[in-house]
């Protein structure tokens, strides 16, 4: 018998098998969903806080508050050192008067709050693009330190400090869904094994009717494996699909929102679903491989 | 073909199933092997296909040392020997063509060849009527006959059978045995276990005795009323199964 009989007729086997054995195969393959329901969606949030954070990094300014009062002179003289910097890719200012009015445009309910003050309540800045704000070298950091010691500033606020703190918070996420995908998998390997072992055992009468007219190991085993195998792929096609499903839920009921934007902008990749699936199909092989390992059948 | 030589098989907790056993049975023959509950007869049969290993001495069987046969080659030394018991064996959830296809399978058989393997062994049990019925549903004697079918599959060159008649009234059991000694005709040795000393009477044949796991008689005996017998049908015949329903 070639090999590629001997599958073909492992899987027809297999699949008889999951079909008349339809209920302890269903609780394998529910335990890998949820192990990889688990895993899949602490992936898809770190993906997309990653790919945010990404979108974000384009965008991030280091902005420099001057003191109240500064004088539009002083403004250009300190715009035009930050600009003359190595760091720097440009250097825009913004004079008290246009801060205040970006305010207003941005806030339009909060309006009252800039007028009639007297002076004007918002401070000039200069809003520094950096080269490459993917970089955070000791110098740099020694640079924007220089400039918070100088007379003229009151804040120096650079937008990579936060975004480091998301990035931290995604690697955070990845790793927690690793861990605790990592131990439900495990826990779903156990238990395809005892599923793989009880259909075992309930096909005992046929496995020494195999032995008996002289099935190899090969042969007997094979079936077992394959039905393993079938209920993590299906384990994992259950969970990619629950995990479209709810990524999917999420984009029609909050569209625009905040939380689509962080955590939904974009599903798994194709290649991040096939790891899903096989990754199931991985943890119901092991399961099999495992209880009949144990077992001698 | 099957030679024991000074076999001894002890189990676990020091009971001696056999002791020393040392006899030859040459290509061909049919022997009756007989003895008390418990004198060896099973133990000694499952030494043959290596359901079990002896403990001392060594059985050569179509000329290979059934003792030192490494596991992986244990199949293949399988495939050339039928196997019937006294509770059949078969699986209760296939039917006929399953439960005696298995072996055709595993070889890689393409459908229509399974076809013609199970048309032929059921021909010659006269069962081929009876394809797609599930065990259940055939008599004590035609499970048995399915059983013989299944050892046949692949023209063993030895057929076993452990108490083949244990589970069958007289008429079904001289039925079936006339089947094993048709199959005899035909070339196979055949080893048959029973302890129905009158039909061993009946037919006749060369006859081990054990007692308490020793080989206590080994002897040619003339049968009283032996049957009269004639070649299988259908033995020879590869042609399409015309009778055979279309399995399931």
């Amino acid at each position: 018998m070639s090999l590629f009989q001997a599958l073909r007729a492992f899987f027809r086997e297999a699949l008889i098998n999951l079909i008349r054995g339809w209920k302890v195969s269903l609780l394998a393959i529910l335990t890998i969903t949820v192990s990889l329901l688990v895993g899949g969606a602490f992936l898809l949030v770190s993906r997309n806080l990653l790919a945010s954070v990404e979108r974000w990094r384009g965008e991030t300014r280091v902005v420099i508050y001057l003191q109240p009062g500064t004088p539009p002179d002083v403004l250009q003289r300190l715009a035009a050192e930050a600009a003359a910097s190595p760091w720097a890719a440009s250097a825009d200012t913004v004079t008290a008067d246009a801060a205040r009015r970006r305010f207003q445009d941005a806030f339009p309910t909060l309006t009252d709050l800039v007028e009639g003050v007297g002076d004007e309540p918002l401070p000039s800045s200069i809003e520094i693009a950096l080269k490459d704000p993917g970089q955070r070298p000791p110098e740099l950091r020694a640079w924007l330190e220089s400039w918070r010691r100088r007379p003229e500033v009151s804040m120096v606020d650079d937008d990579r400090e936060w975004l480091h703190q998301i990035e931290t918070v995604a690697a955070v996420l990845r790793g927690v869904g690793l861990a605790l995908a990592g131990g439900l998998l495990a826990a779903a390997i156990f238990t395809t094994a005892s599923v793989i072992r009880l259909t075992a055992y309930l096909h005992s009468d046929e496995i020494s009717v195999l032995r008996l007219v002289g099935a190899t190991e090969f042969y007997i085993r094979g079936p077992f494996y394959a039905e393993g195998f079938l209920q993590g792929l299906a384990g994992g096609l259950a969970a990619s699909g629950g995990l479209w499903a709810a990524f999917t839920l999420l984009r029609l009921r909050r569209p625009g929102s905040l939380i689509e934007t962080l955590l939904a902008a974009q599903f798994l990749s194709p290649a991040q679903i096939a790891f899903l699936v096989l990754l199931g199909g991985a943890a119901g092989l092991t399961g099999a491989v495992m209880s009949l390992r144990r077992e001698s059948l | 073909m099957i030679h024991f030589f000074q076999v001894t098989k002890r189990y676990p907790g020091g009971q001696t199933a056999l002791d020393r056993v040392s006899f030859e049975i040459p290509r061909g023959q049919f022997v009756f092997l007989t003895g008390a509950s418990g004198a060896g007869k099973t133990s000694l049969l499952r030494l043959i296909f290596r359901e079990d290993v002896p403990d001392e001495g060594q059985i050569l069987v179509n000329g290979r040392n059934v003792s030192s046969i490494p596991p992986s080659k244990i199949p293949y030394l399988r495939r050339t020997i039928g196997v019937v018991f006294q509770d059949f064996r078969l699986i209760s959830r296939k039917t006929v063509f399953e439960n005696i296809t298995y072996l055709p399978r595993i070889l890689g058989a393409d459908t229509r060849s399974q076809k013609k393997l199970a048309y032929n062994a059921l021909r010659r049990v006269g069962l081929s009527h009876r394809v797609n019925a599930f065990p259940l549903e055939l008599s004590g004697g035609e499970q048995q006959r399915v059983a013989i079918a299944r050892a046949l599959m692949n023209e063993p060159e030895i057929l076993i059978a452990d108490e083949p008649t244990g589970n069958l009234d007289p008429d079904l059991s001289w039925e079936i045995l006339r089947l094993f000694l048709e199959v005899n005709l035909r070339g196979t040795t055949v080893l048959l276990a029973t302890h129905d000393r009158d039909m061993i009477q009946r037919v006749g044949r060369r006859v081990l005795t054990l007692d308490a796991g020793r080989l206590a008689n080994d002897q040619e005996l003339l049968g009283t009323d032996p049957p009269r017998l004639e070649p299988a049908a259908g033995e020879t015949s590869a042609d399409s199964p015309p009778e055979m329903e279309e399995p399931r």
